[in-house]
Order: C-alpha cells, then sequence, then structure tokens
C-alpha cells in the first residue's frame, strides 16, 4: 500500500513540478531536440542534395523546404488564436508554446537554406526579412521575460502600480498645499512640475529612460539655487524631492514594463505581414510560373 | 501639543464647509467610533484605527492600533513617522488627513474626503501599459497586411490582367506593375534588356514558360536532331528524375526536352549558367542501346565516357570528300605535301642554323619556332594556312638567275609561268646561276640562296623531280599533259563536332599537345588524343580534375558554326 501512495506522491510531484516548469524547459526540452534534428536534417540534405546550377528556393530540395517552411510559418502564427485557451495535458498550452519557440528558431534554418542565399529586393526576401523580424523579435521577448520581471519586481518595493500613481498624486497634493505662500515665479515653477503628465512619454523616453525636460528636476534645481529659502521654500524643495524619487519609481517601472511589451508590438504585427508577404511569394511564384 | 484639525465637508452643490476646532493632546486617536479625537463616519475604517503622537525630535509617528493598515503617501503601512515639516498625508479608507506644522508650533491636520478621485487613478494605471503611447498591435498589422498584399499581390495581377496583348519585345518596358518585386533574381547577361518585361516569357497566368516565348526571339535556332529520333534517343529515368517530372507534370512544367529544362534564368546576373552534362547524358550515356544505327560512340562523362576523338582528314590523294577517322587508329594523312617537321625543329640542324644566319632583320634569328611558321587568326581560335612566300621562301629561294645586281625568282603557285621562265633562262646566252653543280659559297646548298635545279631532263623536268626546287615539297602530277601538283590541303579545323579554341590554351606549350619535333613526315597527324586532354579535363563533377568540363565546353546542343546543322528547326516542333 505504501508504494501505491508512493507512487501517487511522485505523481502529485511531477505535476507539481511541471506546474512550475518553464515552457523552455518543458519536458525535458522535447522540443528544443526535435528542433535540432530538424534543422541537422535540413543542412545535411543542403549539403546531400545535388542542386544545380546553384542552391535555388526553386529547386526540388528548395521547394521541399519552402513547403516545410511555409507550413511552420502558418502553424506558428496559430498561436495566437492557441493561447487564448489555456488547456492542460498532452497538447497543452505550454508543450504548444515550448514548440512555438523552438520550431520558430529552427526555421531560421529551414527558410535560409531554402532562399539558397540568393537575396535581393524583392517580395521573396521581404518575406524572408519579415520572418527574421518576427523570429528575432521573438528572441528578445525570451530573453526580456526570463530576465526583467525580478528588476521589475525588486523596483516595486512592494508597491502596485496604484500606489505608486497614489502616492504621486499625494506628493502633489501637499506640493500644491506647500506652495501656497511662494511668489508667483516660484509658484509657476511647482505648477509647471504637477502639470507634466509623468505618462505624457513617447516609447523612446520610456525605452531609454532619459527623460528631457523634466519640469520637476527644473523645479529642483531652482530651489537648490535659492539660498536662505524660506520655511515655505524648503518644504516645497523637500517635497520636489519626494515626487522625483516617486517619478523614478515610475519611470524604472515605465522602462521595464516598455521592454517587456515592445517586442509584441513587433512580433505580431510582423507575423500579420509576413503572413501577407508569404502569400504573395507563394501566389507570385505560381502565377509567374 | 496642540492639534488644529480642519475638516473639510463638501455639499451636494460642490460647496466646502470648513470647519476648524483645536485639540490639545499628546497622541491623539482617529477611527470610526465617535470617542475618537478625529472620528471618521467610514465603514472601510475600524473603530480605533490609528494613533498619532509627537516624537521627541518634532516627528509624528503614527500606528495602527487594530489590524488593518493605514495609508501613507500613496503606500499602505502599519507603522509609519511623518515629517510635519515637509508635510505628509495619510489616508484611512476614503478619507485623506495632510499634517503641517503651523507657524505657532501646532500640528495643522486637513481633514478632506477623497470621493470621486478613483477615475484618475484608473487612467494613470492605463498609462503604465506600452499600449497608451503606441498604435495599436492590431491596426499596425492590418495596415502592413494591406500594404503588402495590395503592393505585391493585387496590383502586379491586376495590371497583368488587364494589360493589352504585346509582342514580346526586347525595346519595350513590360505594361504589368510592381512585377519587378516578383523577379527571384537577376537575369541572365543575354537577357538582361527583358529585366522589366516579365510578360514577355511569362505569358500567361499559371502557366510556365513554354518555348514558344523563347522561339518568339530565337527564330532561327536549329533543334538537335529529328524530333522523333529525340523522343527515340531518350532514356529510361532514375526513380528521383521520374518522380520530379511527375511533380512537374502535377504543376504544368513543360518538358521533357523543353527550353527552360537546360536553360535556366534568374540565377544572377552574368553569363547564363551552361547546361549540365547529366542533360547529355539522359540520352547519350547508352544512346546505342536505342538508336541502333548512330554512328556516335556514347558519351556521358568527358573523363570517363567518351570517345576517342575523330577527326576529319584525307587519307589518300585525290579524295572525293575528308572522312572522320578515329585517332585510337593512328591513321596517317594526306596532305599533298613533303614536310619533315622534325628537321624543320631541330635546334642544332641546318635549319636552325639558317634561321640564325637570316637574322633578326630577316625575321628569324633564333631556331624555328612553332610561331615561324603557324599564324593564329585573328580570334586566336585557328591557325591560319601556312603561307609559301611569307612562310618558306626565306630559305627555300626560288631564285633561278642574277642579271646584273638582279636576282630572277621564280613565280610560286604559276606553274606555266616557271615553266616560260625557266625555258627563256635556259634559252639565254649567259650561264644560269644554277647548274646542278655543287660548289661553295652562297649558292651551294646550306648557303643564302638554293634552288636546286638538278635531275630529271631539261631544268623544268629537274624543278620538278623529287629533288628539285618544286618536288622538293610538291608532288607533281601531269593531267592532260599540262604540269601540275597534287593539291596542298591546310586543315584548319579537324573536329568537326567538337569545339576546340587556342586561345583559350595559350598559356600551353605548342610541345606540350603537338609532337611535332619527332614528326619524320606531314602525314604524320599531330593532332593529341583524348588522353592529352584529360590530363586536365574530366568530367563536370570530377573532383581530381584540373578544369572540371561538362559537355557544353565543347559541344553545343544547338548546331553551331562549321557543325553539320540539322535543316529542322526548334519552330517547327511547336506545330507539330
Amino acid at each position: 500500500m505504501a508504494s501505491v501512495a508512493g507512487r501517487k506522491y511522485a505523481a502529485d510531484e511531477r505535476r507539481r513540478d511541471s506546474d512550475h516548469e518553464s515552457f523552455l524547459v518543458h519536458r525535458r526540452m522535447r522540443w528544443f531536440k526535435i528542433a535540432v534534428a530538424i534543422s541537422i536534417i535540413a543542412i545535411l540534405g543542403y549539403a546531400l542534395a545535388d542542386v544545380k546550377p546553384r542552391p535555388n528556393g526553386g529547386s526540388w530540395y528548395g521547394y521541399i523546404l519552402g513547403t516545410i517552411g511555409a507550413l511552420l510559418i502558418v502553424w506558428l502564427s496559430l498561436l495566437g488564436i492557441r493561447k487564448r485557451a489555456m488547456t492542460a495535458g498532452r497538447w497543452s498550452l505550454k508543450a504548444w508554446t515550448s514548440a512555438h519557440v523552438y520550431l520558430g528558431l529552427s526555421l531560421i534554418v529551414i527558410a535560409t537554406l531554402h532562399t539558397g542565399f540568393q537575396f535581393g529586393w524583392n517580395v521573396h526576401t521581404l518575406a524572408y526579412g519579415l520572418m527574421l523580424l518576427v523570429i528575432f523579435s521573438g528572441i528578445y521577448g525570451i530573453v526580456v521575460y526570463s530576465m526583467l520581471p525580478t528588476s521589475l519586481s525588486n523596483n516595486r518595493r512592494e508597491m502596485t502600480k496604484r500606489e505608486m500613481v497614489e502616492s504621486l498624486a499625494a506628493i502633489d497634493r501637499q506640493l500644491e498645499h506647500a506652495a501656497q505662500p511662494l511668489g508667483r515665479e516660484e509658484a509657476d515653477l511647482v505648477i509647471a512640475a504637477l502639470e507634466q503628465d509623468p505618462f505624457g512619454y513617447g516609447v523612446w523616453t520610456r525605452l531609454s529612460g532619459h527623460y528631457r525636460n523634466s519640469r520637476t528636476e527644473a523645479a529642483i534645481a531652482a530651489f537648490s539655487d535659492v539660498r536662505n529659502k524660506s520655511e515655505a521654500e524648503d518644504r516645497v524643495r523637500a517635497l520636489l524631492g519626494k515626487r522625483i524619487a516617486q517619478l523614478q519609481q515610475i519611470r524604472r517601472h515605465l522602462r521595464l514594463k516598455a521592454m517587456l511589451e515592445v517586442w509584441l508590438y513587433i512580433h505580431v504585427p510582423a507575423t500579420i505581414a509576413l503572413l501577407g508577404a508569404l502569400t504573395a511569394h507563394i501566389v507570385s511564384v505560381f502565377y509567374y510560373w | 501639543m496642540t492639534f488644529r484639525v480642519r475638516t473639510i465637508d463638501q455639499t451636494a452643490a460642490g460647496r466646502e464647509i470648513v470647519r476648524e476646532r483645536e485639540i490639545a493632546k499628546d497622541t491623539i486617536t482617529i477611527g470610526r467610533a465617535a470617542e475618537n479625537d478625529i472620528p471618521l463616519p467610514d465603514l472601510a475604517i475600524e473603530q480605533r484605527h490609528v494613533s498619532v503622537s509627537q516624537t521627541p525630535s518634532g516627528q509624528l509617528k503614527v500606528e495602527a492600533l487594530g489590524t488593518l493598515g493605514f495609508t501613507v503617501d500613496g503606500r499602505t503601512t502599519k507603522s509609519a513617522t511623518l515629517s510635519p515639516r515637509e508635510g505628509s498625508e495619510l489616508a484611512l479608507g476614503s478619507y485623506r488627513l495632510e499634517f503641517t506644522s503651523a507657524s505657532d508650533g501646532a500640528i495643522a491636520v486637513t481633514v478632506r474626503s477623497a470621493e470621486g478621485h478613483d477615475d484618475h487613478a484608473k487612467d494613470a494605471l492605463r498609462g503604465f501599459a506600452l499600449a497608451s503611447v503606441l498604435p495599436g498591435k492590431r491596426a499596425v498589422a492590418w495596415a502592413a497586411l494591406a500594404v503588402i498584399v495590395i503592393a505585391f499581390l493585387a496590383v502586379p495581377i491586376y495590371t497583368h490582367l488587364t494589360r493589352t496583348p504585346a509582342k514580346p519585345s526586347i525595346d519595350q518596358r513590360g505594361q504589368v506593375l510592381m512585377d519587378a518585386s516578383w523577379s527571384p533574381g537577376p537575369l541572365s547577361a543575354v537577357h538582361h534588356s527583358l529585366e522589366k518585361n516579365c510578360e514577355a516569357c511569362h505569358v500567361k497566368a499559371f502557366v510556365a514558360v513554354r518555348d514558344n516565348a523563347c522561339l518568339a526571339c530565337h527564330k532561327d535556332i536549329g533543334d538537335h536532331a529529328a524530333h522523333a529520333r529525340l523522343i527515340a534517343a531518350r532514356g529510361p529515368m532514375s526513380w528521383g528524375a521520374g518522380f520530379q517530372r511527375a511533380v512537374a507534370n502535377v504543376f504544368n512544367k513543360p518538358g521533357p526536352g523543353a527550353c527552360t529544362d537546360c536553360h535556366i534564368e534568374h540565377q544572377g546576373s552574368g553569363p547564363m549558367p551552361s547546361t549540365r552534362q547529366e542533360f547529355c547524358a539522359d540520352c547519350h550515356g547508352t544512346l546505342d542501346q536505342r538508336l541502333k544505327d548512330t554512328t556516335i560512340g556514347d558519351a556521358s562523362d568527358f573523363g570517363k565516357v567518351h570517345p576517342e576523338f575523330a577527326a576529319l582528314i584525307d587519307t589518300a590523294p585525290n579524295q572525293a570528300k575528308p572522312v572522320r577517322v578515329s585517332l585510337a587508329a593512328h591513321p596517317k594523312q594526306w596532305d599533298g605535301l613533303r614536310f619533315p617537321h622534325d628537321i624543320h625543329l631541330d635546334p642544332r640542324g641546318g635549319v636552325a642554323r639558317m634561321a640564325m644566319t637570316l637574322g633578326k632583320a630577316g625575321g628569324y634569328g633564333a631556331p624555328l619556332e612553332c610561331g615561324n611558321c603557324h599564324r593564329p587568326t585573328a580570334d586566336g581560335v585557328r591557325f591560319l594556312p601556312v603561307n609559301m612566300e611569307r612562310d618558306c621562301e626565306a630559305c627555300h629561294s626560288l631564285v633561278y638567275d642574277k642579271v646584273g645586281p638582279i636576282y630572277r625568282t621564280l613565280r610560286h603557285g604559276d606553274i606555266a609561268q616557271m615553266q616560260a621562265d625557266l625555258v627563256a633562262s635556259d634559252r639565254s646566252g649567259h650561264a644560269p646561276i644554277v647548274t646542278g653543280r655543287r660548289r661553295p659559297g652562297e649558292y651551294a646548298p646550306g648557303g643564302l640562296y638554293n634552288s636546286n635545279f638538278a635531275g630529271g631532263s631539261g631544268v623544268v623536268g629537274r624543278a620538278m623531280s623529287p629533288d628539285g626546287v618544286c618536288g622538293e615539297c610538291h608532288f607533281a602530277t601531269r593531267t592532260g599533259g599540262r604540269l601540275g601538283v597534287m593539291p596542298v590541303i591546310q586543315r584548319s579545323r579537324f573536329f568537326a563536332h567538337g569545339w576546340f579554341s587556342h586561345a583559350d590554351h595559350k598559356q600551353q606549350a605548342c610541345a606540350s599537345c603537338h609532337a611535332a619535333k619527332a614528326s619524320k613526315s606531314s602525314t604524320d597527324l599531330l593532332l593529341p588524343g583524348i588522353g592529352k586532354c584529360r590530363e586536365c579535363h574530366l568530367g563536370e563533377d570530377s573532383k581530381k580534375a584540373k578544369v572540371p568540363s561538362g559537355c557544353v565546353m565543347c559541344h553545343s546542343y544547338h548546331p553551331r558554326e562549321g557543325a553539320p546543322a540539322t535543316a529542322e528547326l526548334v519552330a517547327m516542333r511547336e506545330g507539330e
């Protein structure tokens, strides 16, 4: 009986392990091995296939690689639909994602061999270029997903996004109150800082983390220059310091978040564009057969 | 220690009601219960929620009294120290309490209800996502898809379908727009002018390029053989080739035997890739099995299966037509000339000495080399016929008389004139310079001028005898009583079906292929056999070859210059 219980425990352990297992190492990297095998077979075939006058997408081997590549691309892009249904088991979403990643990587080999290393300013190379864009944005996505969440979590310091916003709002309210005794010029500095939307920056600023024209920083610089600060000025200066600290946390969060999300803004539209270019590639070949 | 509590309420109309009171305590409590110093009627707040006390340093210590925490500057905590100098905000439920130090040392506490601020926070939360600053993925995807499908599919297909049919021309641009984007690679140099006229070849949609498209321009191209023989000659396909053919048939590819089978385009600018030997070997590898009457040997690979060369030569005098004879039989040719190469090329012989005596000014100055007599054609492919006056006469003098300082010379190639000149010189009073008697001096054999008129009957007969000035090189004949010499045959081309260019072999010494130095007679055919060629040239796929050589290096599928052209044109096949 003990062995039955033991087996059940072991099975549960496995399930629990698999629940926390990354799609990258799913099933002892089964899809990685399959993808490597496919790539090696494709390379060996390319070396051995007697294709004259030169390797070309229009040779018999080229057609085989092209067919495999096209089917792979269509299947890989179906993840966009498949991911909406999270299931477990043999055809689990995790298995599907693992296959998506590794088969997608093997597509670099298959499609490059399909080109026969012939490139030009045409729809065929456009499709190839879009495919590489999709694959490399995907590689970037995997890298940032495995590296950045820790930084994101460290930057939060146990604050939720809402708390960050509310903290900033609280500081702003105090600033507004504290700035009441100030003169016109100084009050204008505070108003300018308060009016600036911390989220009103484009994707490049978010990604780079270099916020030019930050009025809060300008106000801090201005207040730091004032000698013999009045009590009110002192308070405003201190609150501005708190504000910039809070802003910087938000900016770091924005930066990490942008780095985590930006690849999908390339990966997904480029996939759709690739499907269009792939269609044009195949139709054009047969149209001018 | 005084807390000055300022409570700000809002009426329904938005008007603010401000109440102020002072609490003189060191520690105040805040909660829902009425006995608190600052009671806040909100169910989210505990009965006794927090206590606020002043520390010796003037800071305010806020501590949760129950299990629930509170929010300071947006952060939830259970214990916090506030600085009333800088100002701090405490949030409890829907209330916000601001602590500041007043000028009289009291602590000002402003209490406000914070209803209706949630929407702003929600908007701000959305700002965290990249979606707030980038166009949506879906919109970008659709836009990119639309651009690609319109530019690379719709435009070319529409303009192709609606074009007005035109004869293919290398002078005109095609009417189809954007189809340059479909080109998988540049056309070869000869078809470069068609680069912008795709529909010249790609006439019908989804129909592979047909022979008719090629023949529209290549009108006069000759076919390899009669169509029936081409079909009969075609060998059995390998499994792979058969499968490829079957797939090609499914996709409506023309062939076998279509132009595009051998001539593959879009492989890059430059010369068109030459046709691979397998296309020839298909039929010629085992041709004798299918064409029983063929006279040509099987050939599938120059290095492995190729017959010995057959040279087109005359083998006997007065032959009606030259015949092709395999070099394997070491045939002797008849060229109507007595000419020993060995004597002329011997570096220590009399000829060499003579050439040195003639000196540079005479065009020699060193022992004879091949190039002294054999001069290449302008294209360097072959050699011009040897010319007696230019190449021989410097030594083989036809001088027969001297009148004063003038030497009289026979005219080469005109026998009647020669007869007349010699007879006339015989009749003249003075002694001819040539008497047949050997004597030292410049007119003696080996001297500058040496015409041997000795032997035979009379001076003409002596000239024509094998030792005479004419018979030394020529064979005398007599046709209808007229004296003559056998015609000299100087062949510029020996291989009718193959192509050989001397220009391509300039780096090689003549003697590396032609064994002229050992040839005692011009009946020796000094052509190298296939073995000599194979020292460098082996089949197309050979790894050992210095020059891997496919069939088309020497042969042409379509009849070309000098080859016995089959009259049948490829164009005729289309009409069958």
